[in-house]
């Protein structure tokens, strides 16, 4: 066989080898107890929406539900920004309704992710949003995953959609308790700040907005700082003024609530047992139901 | 222009075309006006640099040719030597040098006033130096013969495929190259092919999969966990070796296609039984450059000479100037007085003790090769370190092993994992930005706090991190077991699908995006 008939078949199979592969992939994708594919495949109506970044993973599921006696769906996700988020609130309102809340941790609004939203690339033959955001922030990532649907399921999204294929996500919270060295180290932190983007506070003020009009209860929060690490930070006023003046609703201010060592697992996030407490200083000031 | 990327691509099929369609002098033109757009890419202003190198080097070869006075010759060959190292003493070491002498006059309670010059480094600066150097010497020592078509000599010096990170390749193995009839061959072409795409799964899939974990690792290491930060040091071992390896592997596979060949750079290095096997496997083209054109001239095993004992009196005072420890001082006169003393006495100890330090300083300026920073030059320390230490304890070691008859397997398999352990020690300064980052990072370690895997953050990064070093080693082991070429190169499917499931291993775990190579910066 001549040279080049093989070079034809090696683009035919790499091809084909592609499509079969990325159908495969898709299929895990889709099948998946992650929460974005019970999102999308219709498995996750619930009474309360929950939204935010790591620190959104705060309001654990297993607790809150105990609490408030209403179901819920978290959408939250590590570093998530506010436009990736408002595009799976508005996708989730599409196929369920509006929910009666929505609690969303205002500190989303922090950063541009773009990497992050890449990342969602797997969920792009379930959601048109979200295969025009990712085009709108990184255009070649997007056009990549309609040349290689393998290379549409490169990420950490789709690892992690393969790791709940057989479990659910919704207890997961971390479990450890605030080390040893960073309680020391905390000390010699230089005064952190969050700088809030002003293109993620107007999608948000923009989202909740769409949301009160459908009839849902919003409620913005920002959840507990590990203590003598939130006193450093110089600007979480004003990053609250300025959410509550772009949205015009109250921000519940946790983020100074905690001071027990043991309900932390780092500066910025609370573990399993501070989770409680949170739940039930939420309950108790009204914000949950 | 770098091979992981689009622009490469469209550049190197246009490239290709044009240049088997070409023949004799107009293809090697072709050839130098690829490398300097490709090199121009990326910076145009520093193309003058290259040329002028070239020039000097050429030049000099030329007037090296003409003349058997030896007097003149040496003076010849210390003007290429005094340009070259100049070169890189300006873009490279300059600032390096200026700041250091700036902490040894505040060490002396002298607060100097100057400005650093802000200048870019610029890329692949080592490599074609010493590329251009060791021609030179070459022709001094009259290993090879003068070079004396400038077209010729100036893509030697400039061929894209190595130009910015190797391999370092040698006058006499590349030149003569330029006189073969060249003409499109498919079994090249495969191979060729081959090494390019596992040269390209290296970088972008193992070496770019798991940057994001060791920058985060290294960027604070006091906020991770001792298990994070002892994962990120292995992962950055792996990260290193199939960034570098994976550029000249698609350096190597490029040249091939081109009907160049290239010498291997590096032989799965972490298979290494020893220190020295390690740096017969590691950069071998650097390695061997610093043997050749330095340990050698040192005296290498032979015994010592002025450079040796310049050399190491030159890098033992730079901590006790930096530190500003009289103590230190005095210690190491003491030291080098009494192994001074002893050495006339021993002549056996002499030649071990010049031995040892013509290595140490082999490795003290190999480290200072890689870049101007202190923790360069101690990672350099380390690994001379390690060679003097081996050739002490080695021999115990292997009778201590022999006589608790332990199977060869195992002696081999440990071996190796010493080895792996130092090598990665010794990465923590290699890519920390400075001693105390590193430092932070070997007492993260040592401190066994949250010494779990539920105490790592980013698990996935691991998982995908480990699934790719899982495939690499397991292919690497093959390789060195199997004949891949008449295997699989030589049967047209399994060669497709050899390449197919390259092209989607890529795809699927592939990082993209972050596509500059760690070695563009040496």
């Amino acid at each position: 066989m001549k040279n080049i008939y093989w070079i034809l078949a090696f683009f035919l199979l790499t091809f084909t080898g592609d499509r079969i592969g990325g159908w495969m992939l898709e299929s895990l994708v889709e099948n998946s107890q992650f929460r974005y594919s019970r999102m999308y495949r219709g498995e996750a109506k619930a009474d309360m929406l929950l939204v935010g970044n790591s620190r959104g993973l705060s309001f654990y599921q297993p607790y809150m539900e105990e609490f408030t006696g209403k179901s819920t769906f978290n959408l939250s996700y590590s570093a998530m920004p506010m436009n990736l988020a408002d595009a799976l609130v508005r996708d989730y309102i599409d196929q369920y309704g509006a929910p009666e809340y929505m609690v969303v941790d205002v500190t989303l609004c922090d950063r541009l992710n773009p990497q992050l939203i890449a990342g969602f690339n797997c969920y792009t033959p379930f959601s048109k949003r979200l295969s025009e955001l990712i085009y709108e922030t990184s255009p070649k990532v997007q056009i990549g995953g309609q040349v290689s649907h393998l290379f549409r399921n490169n990420g950490e999204i789709f690892q992690r959609a393969l790791y709940y294929y057989n479990r659910l996500d919704e207890d997961w919270l971390l479990n450890r308790e605030i080390s040893t060295r960073l309680k020391s180290d905390v000390a010699s932190v230089e005064a952190p700040t969050v700088e809030l983007v002003p293109e993620m506070v107007e999608a948000l003020s923009r989202l909740v907005s769409d949301a009160q009009s459908m009839g849902v209860k919003v409620r913005l929060v920002v959840s507990p700082y590990y203590l003598p690490f939130a006193q450093k930070i110089q600007n979480l006023d004003e990053m609250v003024a300025q959410v509550e003046a772009a949205t015009g609703l109250e921000v519940f201010d946790y983020s100074r609530a905690m001071d027990r060592d043991v309900e932390f697992g780092d500066y910025q996030h609370i573990n399993v047992k501070g989770s409680k407490t949170f739940i039930s200083l939420l309950k108790h000031d009204g914000v949950l139901p | 222009m770098v091979f992981n990327s689009v622009a490469f691509f469209v550049f190197i099929v246009a490239f290709l075309v044009v240049y088997f369609n070409l023949k004799g002098r107009m293809r090697i033109w072709w050839c130098l006006l690829g490398s300097y757009f490709f090199y121009g890419w990326w910076d145009w202003r520093f193309l003058s640099l290259i040329a002028i190198s070239t020039m000097i080097d050429y030049l000099l070869g030329l007037k090296l040719d003409q003349t058997d006075d030896s007097m003149k010759r040496k003076r010849l060959l210390g003007l290429s030597m005094v340009m070259n190292l100049g070169f890189l003493g300006v873009f490279k070491y300059f600032n390096f040098f200026a700041d250091s002498f700036g902490d040894v006059l505040l060490s002396m309670g002298l607060e100097p006033s100057w400005n650093t010059l802000h200048i870019i480094l610029p890329v692949g600066i080592s490599f074609y130096t010493f590329q251009s150097m060791s021609y030179t010497i070459d022709v001094y020592q009259r290993k090879i013969p003068v070079e004396k078509d400038l077209l010729r000599f100036s893509t030697f010096i400039a061929f894209f495929p190595q130009l910015v990170a190797g391999p370092i390749v040698r006058a006499s193995d590349f030149l003569p190259q330029f006189k073969r009839d060249i003409k499109w061959d498919w079994n090249r072409f495969h191979s060729g092919t081959a090494q390019f795409l596992w040269g390209m799964f290296k970088k972008v899939a193992v070496a770019d999969s798991l940057a994001p974990f060791v920058d985060h690792a290294f960027f604070d290491p006091v906020s991770n966990s001792s298990m994070h930060l002892l994962i990120g040091v292995i992962f950055y071992a792996f990260q290193i070796y199939c960034d570098f390896s994976g550029y000249s592997d698609m350096a190597i596979g490029l040249a091939r296609i081109m009907g160049f060949d290239f010498p291997e750079n590096f032989r799965t290095p972490y298979f290494s039984k020893n220190f020295s096997e390690f740096w017969s496997r590691w950069h071998i083209s650097l390695s061997s450059w610093l043997r050749d054109y330095l340990y050698i001239p040192l005296g290498g095993n032979r015994g010592g000479s002025f450079g040796s004992w310049f050399f190491m009196l030159f890098f033992m005072a730079i901590p006790v100037v930096l530190m500003g420890s009289v103590w230190l001082g005095i210690a190491f006169v003491i030291i080098s007085l009494a192994t001074w003393a002893y050495a006339q006495r021993n002549p056996a100890f002499k030649l071990q003790t010049f031995i040892y330090l013509n290595l140490m300083v082999t490795m003290l300026l190999g480290g200072l090769w890689h870049g101007a920073s202190w923790v360069f030059v101690f990672w350099g320390f380390l690994h001379g370190f390690y060679q003097v230490v081996q050739r002490f304890v080695g021999p115990y070691f292997g009778k201590f092993m022999r006589w608790i008859q332990m199977p060869s397997w195992a002696r081999d398999g440990v071996n190796m994992a010493i080895v792996f352990f130092f090598t990665c020690f010794a990465w923590i300064f290699f890519r920390s930005p400075d001693f105390h980052i590193a430092t932070e990072v070997i007492r993260g370690i040592a401190s066994f706090e949250n010494f779990d895997f539920a105490n790592v953050t980013n698990k996935f990064w691991v998982a995908r991190g480990a699934l790719l070093i899982a495939m690499l080693l397991a292919v690497e082991i093959a390789h060195a077991r199997l004949d891949y070429k008449a295997l699989v190169l030589e049967r047209p499917v399994f060669r497709i699908a050899s390449f197919a499931v390259i092209i989607w291993v890529i795809s699927f775990l592939g990082t993209f995006g972050s596509n500059a190579f760690i070695y563009f910066q040496f």
